[in-house]
């Protein structure tokens, strides 16, 4: 009996090959995608879980808050580590601080080789007891004990010390102290939300600090993590307020807030000034999520609806087996075997594109997902589920609702009256056509935004600025003379430095400006320049001057301001802001001018008070030089950058050149939109191909079931022509009615994420339209397609079997 | 009128050639009433769907008021049939899904008539097969004799030059088949010519002419 159920179930995939193909491939594409974006998410989510105390552990943010300026701060002051342990000693049970002396480069360098090294980091000896990381050598409990000690990965251990031992070994940072490595681990996990190639005992850092780590606690440059006892989070957090006003400076202690972030959130959900990495984003991953559902539930749908649509060609063959005695439940157990032998079949065929298409997502995505993971029981069950579940539910409705026809009925053909249940199909193609409308015209916003975002005006110049990050280099500590030999190439316009790249980041100085009481201090977001900055970047001023080499006191008492600041003082105009004083840790300083409004960091935020100050006090310059921008002629690019590069190599011996575009920099603060434009491209299109199946199945059906009418009218006089609009006119209908709704869900959709913007582009109504005329075009090319084949059949051959 | 020389009709699937028509000449004349009978399988339908423009012989010629159209494309043949051919099938052929009126307004539509006019037309066949009365009907909402009166009435309505009829009474006791014979009696009468396969000798009657088909030949014509 199974035996003659499994051939007649194969000879009807062979015999209705397209059926089959279309059927087997929207289901096996459908449950790829779905798949391919779980494997994705169950990734994202599995971001520094792998920690032991990963449950425990925290870390400490700061909020510095003066009337609406300040920062929501990632890192801590150096003392807040070790004092809320001692102080909260049955709460917290270890912590670590992670320091890189905010330098974006660390040279480093052995007898071999030498590099800009990005992933180099400070910590305290606890470090490994916190975050759990294979050692290959070395002792993961003593390794950092001793100043001067370093532990390094795998792969760096290669670069360095290629196949020798690199256990005792020295490397060098900035050509001036030397590091034992006293460990190798594996390298770090990339779902970590930092990775790090050093890690250096931070009791190193005690000598070039004259002895002790600074005890400050306005500078937070520490990334401070805690182990609590499990459950004790919200005991500790309120507690801060007593702590900061024992430690915290009086000028601080009104605005500053501390809370804990739990470790396994930062890579979704955090997104705070002087993150160690950009982190991704919890919303974009919710929306994949969404889409990857719908993707799965469209594919089974579609499935049930092709599967159910060609069982009503079976009545013969029902009818013939009842005829002979079969059962129901015979009939029933071939139409569910049936099906789910075809599922299955899609199941595996999908197996098969994921493990075609997973390099190319890794390779996209920047992550190392593997299709092992779902050898897992619980991934494996949860397959095999899909697979037998779509196969039973497609099977379940021709199973009973075939297998209750009379026989004599079944014969005799009669089953195209009674198998219309037009409603439900109808209402399957709207909600495809609903979805890929809508996700066409939200794909098209997502592009637009980031277009929108690359190529808006921001307030200074993008193009033709190489960006040299010196931070440690020698140039740092001869920055003028650097300055002065660039600028004999004619091709070089205008040089200058930054403590922090403009229009990604910055830092908050404190300042009290004229006429606010004495104790009331903030921290306003400020950049450190040298001269020619405004220049270098186009940047207006308003009003006032810019810093002038020629006048002696600007660098200590001159200031420029933006019209945010001046506004937020509450003086009446630019002109007026002129001359007003500041006070600051320096003393007093002097606005000497006024520029635009620029925006400091990403378009997700919006402008406000803006400071931009030269300080000259030796040794704090050479900390506050971390970039040289350099503004190059748009000719001869290449050999600009050579003599910038010749010029670095005569100042920086051994260490090498890097260098940036200014723009492609900028660009990188989009990455995130950009993938999820990217993904939302490709899931649109596999939703559109699953939808267009779907769409051609169903059309198939409605054809297959209108033949007779079909044929009488053609006997009547019908032209071709005709017949297509007959059968078209039906599902533009029905593209009509998704447009109606797409159109305001989608108007929807864009301005709930827009608002999640600062700057915003208009809603587009051009991809509107586009996505409506792509839905349109589509349903057209559909149907017409198989329209064409049924108005040409000639009504000999439909009409003759009646 | 209609004018078949050595007219042959193939049918070929991937391993079995079966010849329906073998050489088939026959002529009818304006005006006629002929009768094409034979037993199953011996070619009349075939034969009926190639007079009346729904399929094309494989040889031969086949003139169609004296147009040689056996070479004609469907977009051709439509066209001429259209204007000249009504049709009548044995079960009827009516559209489900539309009412007793818009049933035999199709051809009209197809001849893109006007409104105003196509009404005045189809009242006026359904008139004459006293059917009038039905006009808001679904075929299922009708007896058999009733929906064949509608099915005439729709091959009628654009006026053509010939009815081609395939075992109009097949589906139909024999009072309403004879009612059924009757209208396509003195629709003849009134000057259509008449083409119907039958098996009925008692349908024959109704006709001019006999022609006996057996295995795609002609056998025999009788005029009465």
């Amino acid at each position: 009996m199974w035996i003659n159920y499994l051939k007649i179930a194969f000879r009807n995939l062979i015999k209705h090959k397209l059926y089959a193909l279309i059927n087997i491939l929207g289901l096996a594409i459908g449950i790829a995608s779905f798949i391919l974006i779980w494997l994705y998410i169950i990734d994202e989510l599995s971001y520094d879980r792998y920690h032991e105390h990963a449950k425990n552990t925290y870390r400490l943010v700061n909020v510095y808050d003066f009337e609406g300026v300040g920062e929501n701060s990632a890192s801590s002051p150096f003392p807040v580590a070790w004092t809320l342990k001692s102080d909260y000693p049955d709460i917290i049970q270890n912590v670590t601080r992670v320091f890189n002396r905010q330098a974006p480069r660390t040279l480093i360098d052995n007898e071999f080789v030498s590099y800009n090294e990005r992933h180099f980091f400070f910590a305290d000896s606890t470090f490994f007891q916190i975050f759990d990381h294979e050692f290959i050598m070395g002792n993961p409990n003593t390794a950092l004990d001793e100043i001067n000690s370093v532990v390094i990965t795998e792969s760096t251990a290669k670069r360095y010390f290629k196949d020798e031992n690199p256990m005792g070994k020295t490397i060098r940072i900035e050509k001036m102290l030397d590091l034992k490595v006293t460990g190798v681990i594996k390298d770090v996990p990339h779902n970590s939300h930092f990775t790090f190639d050093f890690m250096a005992s931070l009791s190193t850092m005690r000598k070039p600090y004259g002895g002790q780590l600074p005890r400050t606690w306005v500078w937070n440059p520490c990334w401070t993590y805690l182990v609590l006892k499990e459950g004790t989070a919200k005991t500790l957090e309120k507690s801060f307020p007593a702590y900061i006003n024992k430690y915290f400076y009086d000028a601080e202690k009104e605005n500053v807030t501390l809370y804990l972030q739990p470790l396994v959130d930062i890579h979704l959900k955090s997104k705070l000034d002087y993150e160690i990495e950009p982190n991704s984003n919890i919303t974009y991953i919710k929306i994949l999520g969404v889409i990857a559902v719908f993707l799965l539930i469209i594919a089974i749908i579609n499935y049930i609806n092709l599967a159910t649509a060609t069982s009503a060609g079976r009545a013969y063959e029902i009818g013939i087996k009842k005829v002979f005695g079969a059962f129901r439940s015979q009939l029933v157990y071939q139409f569910l075997m049936e099906s789910v032998i075809l599922s299955l079949i899609a199941l595996f065929v999908s197996l098969f594109i994921i493990e075609l298409l997973l390099p190319h997502l890794n390779n996209f995505s920047g992550k190392e997902l593997q299709i092992g993971i779902l050898i897992q029981p619980v991934y494996a069950a949860i397959l095999l589920m899909i697979g037998i579940g779509t196969g039973l539910l497609a099977g379940l409705y021709p199973a009973l609702y075939l297998s209750v026809f009379n026989p004599i009925m079944a014969l005799n053909n009669k089953l195209s009256k009674a198998t219309k249940g037009g409603l439900g199909r109808k209402t399957l193609v709207v909600i495809q056509f609903v979805i890929s409308i809508v996700l066409i015209i939200i794909t098209l916003h997502i592009y637009e935004q980031v277009n929108y975002f690359k190529n808006a005006d921001t307030g200074f110049d993008k193009e033709n600025i190489v960006i040299i990050p010196i931070s440690g280099t020698t140039i740092s500590r001869a920055y003028e003379p650097f300055k002065e030999e660039l600028l004999q190439n004619p091709n070089i316009q205008s040089v200058t430095a930054m403590d922090d790249m403009l229009g990604v980041a910055h830092n908050t100085h404190e300042f009290r400006p004229e006429g606010f009481p004495e104790d009331k201090w903030s921290f306003y977001p400020a950049l450190v320049i040298r001269y020619d900055f405004l220049e270098t970047f186009g940047i207006k001023l308003v009003a006032g001057r810019d810093y002038s080499e020629e006048m002696k006191t600007d660098p200590e008492k001159g200031m420029l301001i933006n019209e945010s600041m001046v506004r937020h003082v509450g003086w009446k105009s630019n002109e007026e802001a002129i001359g007003k004083k500041f006070r600051s840790l320096q003393g007093e300083e002097r606005v000497i001018g006024v520029f635009a409004d620029f925006n400091a960091t990403s378009l997700h935020e919006p402008a406000g008070p803006f400071v931009l100050n030269i300080k000259e006090t030796p040794g704090v310059i050479v900390f506050f030089l971390k970039y040289v921008a350099i503004k190059v002629a748009d000719q001869n690019k290449e050999e600009t950058i050579a003599f910038i590069e010749s010029k670095w190599n005569e100042k920086e011996q051994g260490r090498p050149f890097e260098y940036n575009w200014f723009d492609q920099e900028l660009a990188q603060l989009y990455n995130d939109e950009e993938v999820l434009g990217d993904l939302s491209l490709i899931l649109t299109a596999i939703i559109i191909f699953i939808a267009a199946l779907g769409l051609y199945g169903l059309v198939s059906f409605m054809a297959a079931q209108r033949t007779r009418e079909i044929g009488i009218r053609k006997v009547f006089g019908a032209e071709q022509g005709s017949i297509m609009v007959l059968l078209s006119v039906e599902f533009m209908k029905l593209v009509g009615i998704a447009i109606l709704i797409a159109w305001p869900l989608s108007y929807l959709l864009i301005d709930e994420w827009l608002n999640y913007f600062a700057y915003q582009m208009n809603i587009d109504t051009l991809s509107f339209v586009i996505g409506a005329l792509a839905a349109f075009a589509i349903a057209m090319l559909i149907t017409n397609s198989r329209a064409y084949i049924v108005a040409r059949t000639n009504p000999v051959n439909t009409l003759k079997y009646e | 009128m209609i004018k078949t020389v050595n007219l042959t009709k193939v049918f070929r699937t991937d391993e079995v050639e079966t010849t329906a028509l073998n050489n088939i000449s026959i002529e009818i004349k304006k005006g006629e009433f002929v009768a094409v009978m034979g037993p199953s399988g011996c070619g009349k339908s075939t034969l009926l769907n190639i007079l009346g423009l729904l399929d094309t012989p494989t040889k031969g010629d086949f003139y169609f008021l004296d147009e040689n159209v056996a070479g004609y494309s469907e977009r051709q043949r439509a066209r001429l049939r259209k204007h000249n051919i009504g049709f009548v099938f044995q079960n009827f052929n009516l559209i489900d899904q539309l009412n007793v009126f818009e049933n035999v307004e199709l051809p009209l539509i197809y001849l893109r008539m006007s409104a105003k006019e196509r009404k005045e037309k189809v009242h006026e066949a359904l008139e004459i097969m006293q059917i009038a009365h039905r006009v808001k009907h679904y075929p299922n909402q009708l007896s058999g004799g009733q929906q064949q009166r509608v099915a005439v009435a729709r091959a009628v309505v654009s006026k053509p030059h010939f009815i081609l009829a395939d075992e109009p009474t097949g589906n139909l006791d024999s009072k309403h088949g004879d009612e059924v014979m009757r209208l396509l009696s003195g629709l003849n009468e009134k000057g259509t010519t008449i083409i119907m396969v039958t098996h009925s000798q008692r349908d024959a009657e109704y006709s001019h002419r006999i022609i006996h088909l057996f295995d795609g030949q002609v056998l025999s014509e009788n005029v009465k």
